[in-house]
């Protein structure tokens, strides 16, 4: 068994239509079980666990059952059936391009009784029976050319014969949106990435089946100058929005405010509103500053990136902010991002310019008290800056999808509203005498061709001034 | 022996026409019950026009069944002249709803069914205008008393649309699927016609009915059996709502026994297939007339069944294993199990009438070959929308998610759907297919759409999930 029958083999699986619905009933199958079987991307991780044992679950992430639509196997299958139309596409096309470019013009006995629609006429005249059959066939709407074989003329017409590729029209439609759908599942990607007021971010967690561990740096990073939301009556969500900045080394190239259903795109990477919430970084905090030397202590709102000026002169500002600390070797660390137990160093700048570093440790004593200063200061209150959740999405093969999709919708309408139709005429020798013989077919839509072909019986039975012979019995 | 053979079915015409006369009885009852809601507002409103339309409908359903038992012209007449009157109340029902809510009622599944049964009730006047398919409002009306009931127990509010609805392609969307759905489901009707025709045994058609139970009881027992007992929904009569226990998860409570009551009603069901395969497989023809007996238990057990679901849904509080107290439940919170529950009555109520007036029904279809065309070209027409319609969702994904396909269930199933009808349109224009292999692939396809209407809503979870209520 050489390399040539090999192929042959292989040749002959894929060009055939069976291999192609075989293959598309097992897509078929396994998307329907991937939507009864919960998947990694979409579900959560605990859900998994409530819902299936532990050596259940071992075998189904062996087996790729929990991300069965992003596994190599699943993507195999769909190229294989790329493969197959392609191959089924390619060994049917010599006979359709014969069919269009030469298609049968002479209607030789063995292919006038192939046909399912003739009629005979008894003619005398040969030139004036043929010269009826062109006027008959041009009042349907067919212009039909003179065409001979061995010294016998006949009459070739025939209509709306790109109907033939209708078929390759579709599969290639097919393929576009495949191959699309096939490059984003290579070069593609889709994340998450939460941005504060007045932050800038450039990495996103991709939306995969690992849980969130891997990430991604974007080429620009993505600030957010605000965000909010609005609420109907009901307190149903009426509107997100975040008004984002894209920066490129450092500047500025592209401010969009975004709302859901309206993202912004910037060299192929789109951005949308996903969520929205409350971070735990203050925009403004209100301290009680009350002077050391005894007095009413006044209210300070301290925005987080500027100062504010008490009533002898200084200048307070925040220096850190730490949502959740605790205190390890003199040194304050971040515990968790919940702003319920904070710590807050502060800086207070005389008139001479010297700054003095106060903290606010929340555990011990929401008071500076006990730190050399001209006041004591303490927290009051605190305004929590918007975060936006947002989605990014980087899918260029979505150009062959919709693509694919115009095609499509070409070829469905050349598939059902184009019928090639296609009709002959020629002069045969009976019993009687000569007879013309006039003969049709169509690709589809047998019933309004009939009374196409009614019709030109009608025409040829008045100009010739005879009814069409009938059949033998 | 074969007069009173012909005997007995004239008797048992009239013991039809009692039955289906009782069935709708009980079905306007059960509107009447639920749709209790107050009917304020001007008498040209939306929930007027809804109960006019319903009302018209229910009356065309039965003049269509009654032309189906009887073959009485006169009364296909009137039940056109009702479903015009019906489908002019429902306009104006959509009309009214659209102004009010200043936008197209596509959004939740109340309107949507609100716009399928215009759609439906549109194409039935057209099937029966343009193709002379008199009967097939036996099939379709009931189709849409049963939606309009089922409209009756959803929350009918008008709700401002949440952000990612806020779009004119959801529009798009969704009109495309409501009438690529209202083609598949008259090109089922057609096609359960060509099987009569065409002389497809009662038999048959008996195991394809009870297929049908033994499906919608099983899914409702797997998801819902607890140990005995059925969970349902609990819903909070004050606010209108389901009672969730956090996001996307409501609350199930269990009524006591009612899931042993289902199991009795998958065996009623089981029983005429069984009796049914054993009769095919040993040869033993006079099984089946057991089994038409059994089938008509199993109706009687189904309607008694959903009788008593009505009865301890509308009395009673339930406890559930999630939460303490009691709490109770209410039709529309569980719309899937009405609608199976009901569904699968009808559909055992056609069967009967096909067993008892099969030849004065096939009297009055049109020709087997006819069916077989017009169900082509009506799968011709579908199929086309079908493709727009996933297009037109998969754009707006796009424009809201940032994906285009995210293979959530919805989505998936609608690939699938449109896998289906592509292959009946690719084995008929490539190979030929016609009659009956082409009829089947038609009501494969109809039960694909089927679940992927509601099945995939109340069975599987996703994106989609806000289309619930």
């Amino acid at each position: 068994m050489g390399l040539k029958s090999l192929w042959n083999k292989l040749y002959d699986t894929l060009s055939s239509v069976k291999t192609g619905i075989f293959l598309i009933i097992v897509v078929g199958i396994f998307s329907a079980i991937g939507t009864v079987i919960l998947q990694r991307p979409t579900s959560e991780p605990e859900d998994l666990q409530r819902n299936y044992s532990p050596e259940t679950l071992l075998w189904l992430d062996r087996l790729g059952l929990t991300d069965i639509f992003h596994s190599g196997w699943f993507l195999v299958l769909l190229v294989l059936f790329c493969t197959c139309l392609i191959f089924v596409s390619l060994d049917r096309w010599p006979n359709a391009w014969k069919a269009y470019t030469k298609p049968v013009r002479f209607a030789t006995a063995p292919f006038r009784a192939s046909l399912p629609f003739t009629a005979k006429f008894n003619a005398g005249n040969e030139a004036a029976a043929l010269s009826a059959a062109e006027k008959a066939f041009q009042k349907v709407g067919y212009s039909p050319e003179k065409v001979s074989e061995g010294g016998a003329s006949g009459l070739f017409g025939e209509r709306q014969k790109f109907a033939v590729f209708s078929v390759y029209v579709v599969h290639l439609s097919l393929l576009l949106i495949f191959a699309g759908y096939i490059l984003d599942g290579f070069v593609g990607y889709r994340g998450n990435i939460q941005v504060t007021e007045g932050q800038a971010k450039n990495v996103i967690v991709l939306r995969d089946n690992k849980g969130g561990s891997t990430k991604k740096e974007l080429p620009f990073f993505i600030r957010c100058d605000a965000a909010g939301m609005e609420s109907y009556a009901d307190g149903s969500p009426k509107k997100w929005w975040s008004k984002l900045a894209l920066l490129e080394n450092g500047r500025e190239v592209v401010t969009k405010t975004i709302i859901v259903n309206d993202p912004l795109t910037y060299k192929g990477i789109r951005i949308y509103q996903a969520s929205m919430g409350q971070s735990s970084t203050p925009r403004l905090l209100t301290f009680a500053a009350a002077p050391a030397a005894g007095g009413e202590p006044v209210m300070v709102d301290v925005p987080i990136n500027g100062k504010a000026t008490l009533p002898d002169g200084e200048s307070l500002s925040v220096l850190r902010f730490v949502p959740d600390y605790y205190i390890q070797d003199n040194e304050v660390f971040q515990k968790s991002d919940d702003p319920e137990n904070p710590a807050i160093q502060l800086g207070l700048t005389d008139a001479k310019g010297e700054t003095k570093k106060l903290w606010i440790l929340y555990a011990q004593a929401n008071s500076t008290q006990g730190q050399a200063a001209p006041y004591i200061f303490s927290i009051k209150n605190a305004k929590w800056a918007q975060y936006t959740g947002l989605e990014v999405s980087h899918q260029p093969g979505q150009f062959g999808v919709w693509a694919g999709v115009v095609v499509m919708a070409f070829g469905l309408m050349l598939a059902f509203y184009a019928q090639h139709t296609r009709v002959w005429a020629t002069i045969i020798e009976s019993e009687g005498g000569k007879q013309l013989w006039v003969g049709g077919t169509t690709n589809k839509n047998r019933d309004r061709f009939q009374t196409k072909f009614e019709e030109i019986k009608a025409e040829l039975a008045k100009e010739l001034g005879t009814p069409a012979s009938k059949p033998k019995a | 022996m074969s007069e009173a053979r012909v005997e007995q079915r004239q008797q048992n015409g009239t013991v039809l026409l009692v039955l289906v006369g009782l069935g709708i009885a009980f079905a306007l009852l059960v509107a009447l019950l639920t749709a209790a809601k107050a009917h304020t507002g001007p008498i040209y409103g939306e929930a007027n026009m809804l109960y006019a339309a319903l009302v018209l409908y229910a009356g065309a359903a039965a003049l269509y069944m009654g032309y189906g038992v009887t073959g009485i012209e006169r009364y296909v007449n009137s039940a056109t002249v009702l479903t015009t009157l019906g489908f002019l109340a429902n306009t104006a029902a959509v009309a009214h709803r659209w102004s009010v809510a200043g936008r197209p009622p596509f959004s939740n599944m109340y309107e949507m069914l609100l716009s399928f049964v215009w759609t439906l009730a549109l194409l039935t006047l057209i099937a029966e205008r343009a193709y002379k398919v008199k009967i097939i409002g036996s099939i379709t009306m009931p189709i849409t008393v049963v939606s309009v009931i089922l409209m009756q127990l959803l929350p009918s509010d008008v709700r401002p649309l949440v952000p990612a609805l806020q779009s004119t392609w959801l529009q798009v969307h969704v009109s495309l699927a409501m009438l690529s759905y209202a083609a598949c489901a008259v090109s089922f009707a057609l096609a359960m016609m060509f099987l009569v025709q065409d002389g497809m045994k009662s038999e048959s058609f008996q195991a394809l009915t009870s297929t049908g139970t033994i499906a919608i009881y099983a899914a409702m027992l797997i998801t819902r059996f607890r140990g005995g007992a059925l969970a349902v929904t609990a819903y909070d009569l004050e606010s209108k709502a389901e009672v969730m226990v956090s996001r996307g998860h409501p609350l199930f409570i269990q009524i006591p026994d009612l899931g042993w009551l289902y199991l009795l009603v998958l065996l009623s069901a089981l029983a005429p297939l069984a009796l049914y395969v054993v009769g095919q497989i040993k040869k033993m023809p006079e099984l089946f007339d057991a089994g038409s007996k059994a089938m008509f238990i199993s109706i009687v057990v189904q309607v008694l069944g959903l009788a008593i679901f009505v009865a301890r849904v509308k009395n009673g509080q339930y406890a559930s294993p999630d939460a303490d107290g009691f709490y109770r439940t209410a039709l529309p919170a569980n719309p899937f199990l009405l609608a199976g529950i009901v569904g699968s009555i009808l559909a055992g109520l056609l069967y009967l009438l096909l067993l008892w007036r099969r030849e004065g029904l096939q009297r009055m279809l049109p020709p087997a070959e006819v069916l077989d065309r017009v169900t082509y070209k009506i799968i011709g027409i579908a199929f086309p929308l079908l493709t727009l319609m996933i297009a037109a969702g998969a754009y707006w994904a796009n424009q809201a998610w940032g994906s285009y396909w995210s293979w959530d269930p919805k989505e998936t199933w609608a690939a699938i759907t449109w896998l289906v009808y592509a292959g009946y349109l690719h084995m008929r224009i490539t190979r030929g297919w016609k009659g009956r292999r082409a009829a089947w692939f038609a009501i494969l396809g109809f039960g694909v759409v089927i679940f992927t209407f509601f099945g995939v809503t109340y069975l599987l979870p996703g994106l989609h999930a806000y289309a619930a209520g």
